[in-house]
């Protein structure tokens, strides 16, 4: 009883935090677990379904269509947005003082757009005709395109779209690790004559290890739920969504469609866990990955 | 007044004692220096002293009030930090108005509170400054301005002159004596340096694996100690430790035979000594340990190899080793000896001090 | 004399010592400049152009009226929900900031800087949390959020993003920083547990306060989902939902009227990013550090 009154303060102080927590992250865990076995529209009460939820998810051809479409996307932006971000960089970091800030400051600047705002912008950009990219190619005597409505370019547009708005953050991030390298590597690498390609390749990747995973798993963990952007970019709403032949649909589009457009919250339900189980396998398996290079 | 008793005090951190069995009453106005090497407890003593840390068992007593459940900012004791523990974001006049204010004291009251403090302390230019403004030694009076202000029966200090550079470390001692003097307060002060605790004390507490292991004058310690511990934690350099046996035993001394080693036998002035004792070793301090004069032989003189020569100007140490391998520290004054190579030393037997095999100290019949 | 010698030969050697890498490098700099700036530069540019101007006549690559401008931003401040809009998504980010600081801070000096039964297991539960994808608490947030009749309120819309474990970790790792020594001297200056907090803890934790708050700021403003799910009216849109709504398909809005849509919800965060930019840039990368 003493023991307990003389903790009560620092459990008053966490209270607050702990509440709000348990209400807005336990308990819908909890129930969305429940509701993920139950048939249920939000008006008429829930009734049990089993596994249906899941087979029927699982089982449609939006479901395959989304999970063709993330992977596809998966695997080319997050190795493609580091290797960008690597090289900014690595060229950020080339240059000194003043101009060192200036571009890393610049290069940041999609970051700090709101992602909603960097897609309308692009889906203004990719416009037929008169938009910029196509009045670009225009001077070099190629036709129009139509970005955001060619199955051909769709997905490849979401992708540069994607890199342009990321590819600050995880910079930030590598040249922070970047800076942490003792430069005593360096000068003992060029005197044992590795030229500055060398370098890269023999000193700063595997010195920067850790924080190359960490973009990676944190990269991965975020374009496995990729929504905003091709949300904006083929306009959607709740009950008209992926664009034309589904070719940006995506699980969480797919998810919210199902949740708000027909209004099965225990499909959508059962779509996060579908999703938080894939996340999990892929974090997994990068540690899983990481574990396996740094045993030998 | 500020009687401080402490009664059978322990502390276990889980199932490690840190302290055990502390008995010690200090009395008001006395100015006493836990001393010991690093790790032995001092500061957790200091700390449930302070309030900070609670005993396992045993009794805290203040002027006959027990102190054991009296909350940390009652206790009428004051701390100073190693690390300053200075609030960064405050000035040094609110630094040391702290306490005054939480106290709910009145504006007016503080300012003339910390001013007086500031005087005694001449900080009084500094106290707009923040902590980052300050340097170490400035820091290191604004965090015993913030104890003078709080006017503690016991002010308690740990280690505070660490963090100062060896000149300041000197003003700063003087300076904390002369504080003492004038404030004529109970002052506790832990340290790991037992020349700053030699300085400062009126009474050496000395701690080993959070036993007390002496206590008493400075002088009386390292003169008369009670065991191998404190024998060799006090002085610099420290006490040589010689083996030996003893080969006969007299009335009035002792014959004692294999010192370090050699083949020396010395007598030595030691009234009623038990035989029935078992192996014992010798303890002699550098300053008792000469040089023998190179054209004057004497039995006893023993013969050693020199490994290292310090001369710092007023003294000279040479440490060599003994012909068994033990090593010895002698002194010698006003001497040039860097180019030797070997020597022979010359014991006073009559400094001897003799130590059992469990480290105790053997002292003669008749002595305290 | 010697003087003019050593100028022209440095000169010299400053021209000769540019090299194929550092054309290479600058070059680099300047284009990727260019891809990054010219879209919001082009935003700009069609805001402030005469309407109805044909582009091959202004390919909008600098802006030409600053009273067309204005006046597309008059019109829609006048016949659009947009100011109401702002401020939906003003306090939507200064509530949440304010939430998010104050119930951050009083958890991460407990975490951080005491000892309690149930600590550990509790701090563990809390950053597992930021291993699980919002895709998977969305849905049962929302019915939740409806079930307290919270929909198309402020405090549905604020309330679940306020117990931010990601706040939380970035503080109590600051605050694991602090010297326990400084904590020790407050108690036995007779400070209690929540003065404490107050007067020492919290005023050293300003930056890293100030840093959450940015990016708590930046979070909100440009949080698309939540928003989109809770407020259904449409007198309760926020920002990112009346920018949807200008470029929804048959929205008859002309571009330049959209992209001034477009620029005003830009705005407090490109001013913010001026202000502040070397925080949230610390910011990011300490996160990244640390996680
Ligand atoms: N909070 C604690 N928890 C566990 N062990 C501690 C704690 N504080 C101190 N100790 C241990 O108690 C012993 C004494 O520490 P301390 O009193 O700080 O030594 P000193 O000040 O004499 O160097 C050390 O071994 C230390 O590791
Ligand atoms: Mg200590």
């Amino acid at each position: 009883m003493t023991m307990n009154l003389r903790h009560l303060p620092h459990y008053l102080m966490v209270l607050p935090f702990v509440a709000l927590f348990a209400a807005f992250f336990l308990y819908p865990i909890v129930s969305g677990f429940y509701y993920s076995f139950h048939d249920w529209n939000a008006v008429t009460e829930p009734h049990f379904v089993g596994l249906a939820n899941y087979e029927r998810i699982v089982g449609s051809r939006d479901f395959s269509r989304a999970m063709w479409n993330l992977v596809t996307y998966v695997v080319i932006t997050v190795p493609l947005g580091i290797a960008v971000a690597f090289g900014l960089a690595l060229l950020v970091d080339s240059f000194s003082g003043f101009w060192s800030n200036l571009f890393r400051s610049v290069f940041f600047l999609p970051v700090v757009l709101p992602a909603f705002l960097a897609a309308t912008i692009w889906r203004w950009m990719y416009a037929p005709n008169f938009g910029l990219v196509n009045m670009v190619l225009g001077w070099f005597g190629y036709p129009s395109v139509n970005f955001l409505n060619d199955t051909d370019t769709m997905l490849f547009s979401l992708i540069a779209v994607d890199i342009w708005v990321s590819a600050g953050f995880n910079m930030v991030i590598l040249l922070a690790g970047l800076k942490n390298i003792p430069v005593d590597l360096y000068e003992a690498a060029r005197l044992d004559g590795a030229s500055r390609l060398q370098q890269v390749r023999h000193v700063t990747i595997p010195m920067l290890a850790p924080v190359l995973f960490f973009v990676m798993t944190y990269g991965l963990i975020s374009a496995l739920q990729v929504f905003d952007v091709p949300w904006l970019l083929t306009g959607s709403s709740f009950t008209n969504y992926g664009g034309r032949q589904n070719a940006l649909l995506f699980p969480v589009m797919d998810m919210m469609g199902r949740a708000f457009g027909s209004v099965r919250f225990g499909q959508a339900s059962a779509y996060g866990f579908i999703l938080t189980a894939l996340i999990i396998v892929v974090t997994a398996g990068m540690f899983g990955l990481r574990a396996m290079r740094s045993k030998p | 007044m500020a009687q401080l008793d402490l009664t059978g005090v322990a502390k276990k951190f889980g199932v490690v004692d840190v302290l055990r069995d502390i008995n010690l009453n200090i009395r008001s106005g006395e100015f006493v220096v836990f001393v010991g090497p690093s790790g032995c407890g001092k500061s957790t003593l200091l700390r449930i002293i302070s309030g900070l840390e609670e005993v396992t068992a045993g009794d805290l007593h203040l002027d006959g009030e027990r102190l054991n459940d009296v909350d940390p900012a009652r206790r009428g004791t004051a701390m100073v930090f190693q690390s300053y523990a200075l609030y960064p974001h405050m000035t040094a006049a609110e630094n040391m108005g702290f306490s005054l204010r939480m106290a709910g004291a009145k504006k007016a009251e503080i300012r003339e509170k910390v001013a007086k403090a500031a005087a005694i302390l001449q900080l009084e230019k500094h106290m707009d400054r923040r902590p980052g403004q300050l340097s170490g030694g400035q820091k290191q009076r604004v965090a015993i301005g913030r104890a003078i202000v709080r006017e503690p029966k016991v002010f308690l200090f740990d280690e505070p002159l660490s963090n100062l550079d060896a000149e300041l470390r000197v003003q700063m001692r003087a300076e904390l004596i002369d504080l003492h003097r004038r404030l004529k307060a109970t002052m506790i002060y832990v340290t790991h340096d037992q020349v700053e605790a030699m300085t400062l004390a009126d009474r050496m507490v000395v701690l080993n694996g959070g036993v007390i292991q002496q206590c008493g004058r400075p002088l009386d310690l390292y003169d008369d100690p009670d065991n191998r511990f404190v024998a060799g934690f006090i002085g610099s350099p420290k006490m040589n430790f010689l083996s030996a046996t003893v080969k006969e035993v007299r009335p009035d001394a002792i014959v004692l035979d294999r010192i370090g080693g050699s083949s020396t036998s010395l007598v030595m002035p030691f009234e009623g000594f038990d035989a029935a004792e078992g192996p014992i070793e010798i303890g002699v301090r550098p300053e008792h340990v000469r040089l023998a004069p190179s054209d004057e032989r004497r039995d006893g003189d023993v013969e050693v190899d020199v490994t290292l020569v310090e001369e710092l100007g007023d003294v000279t140490y040479v440490h060599a080793t003994m012909p068994a391998g033990e090593r010895i520290i002698a002194r010698s004054d006003n001497a040039r000896h860097r180019a030797e190579t070997a020597n022979r030393i010359r014991l006073d037997p009559s400094r001897f001090l003799l130590f059992g095999a469990a480290g105790q100290r053997i002292r003669p019949a008749g002595a305290a | 004399m010697t003087l003019a010698i050593e100028a022209t030969g440095s000169r010299r050697s400053r021209w000769s010592s540019i090299t194929a890498w550092d054309l290479c490098r600058w070059a680099m700099a300047i284009c990727v400049t260019i891809v990054v700036v010219f879209p919001i530069w082009w935003m700009v540019n069609v805001v402030f152009t005469e309407p109805g101007t044909p582009v091959s006549i202004n390919p909008r690559l600098y802006p030409t009226s600053f009273a067309a401008g204005w006046d597309k931003v008059a019109m829609i401040m006048r016949e659009t929900g947009y100011l109401h809009a702002y401020y939906m998504s003003m306090a939507y980010a200064l509530l949440t900031i304010a939430g998010v600081l104050l119930l951050g801070s009083m958890a991460a000096f407990e975490f951080a800087l005491f000892e309690f039964p149930g600590k550990r297991p509790l701090f563990g539960l809390i950053m597992l949390s930021l291993m699980v994808p919002t895709a998977v608490t969305i849905i049962p947030t929302y019915l939740l959020t409806a079930e307290l009749g919270w929909i198309n309120t402020m405090q549905g819309l604020v309330a679940p993003g306020l117990a931010s474990a990601f706040g939380l970790f970035l503080l109590v790792e600051f605050m694991k920083g602090l010297p326990k020594e400084m904590i020790e001297a407050a108690r036995l200056d007779g400070a209690r547990h929540f003065q404490i907090y107050w007067h020492v803890v919290l005023p050293l934790t300003r930056n890293a306060m100030v840093t959450l708050a940015i990016l708590t700021f930046m979070k909100t403003w440009g949080n698309f989902i939540w928003p989109l799910i809770v407020l259904s009216n449409a007198e309760k849109y926020t920002v990112s939902q009346v920018v949807g709504l200008f470029n929804a398909p048959f929205s008859h809005q002309t571009v330049d009227v959209v992209m001034t849509a477009n620029l005003l919800a830009a705005i407090p965060p490109l001013l913010f990013f001026l202000i502040f930019q070397r925080k949230i840039v610390e910011g990011i990368a300490m996160s990244g550090s640390k996680g």
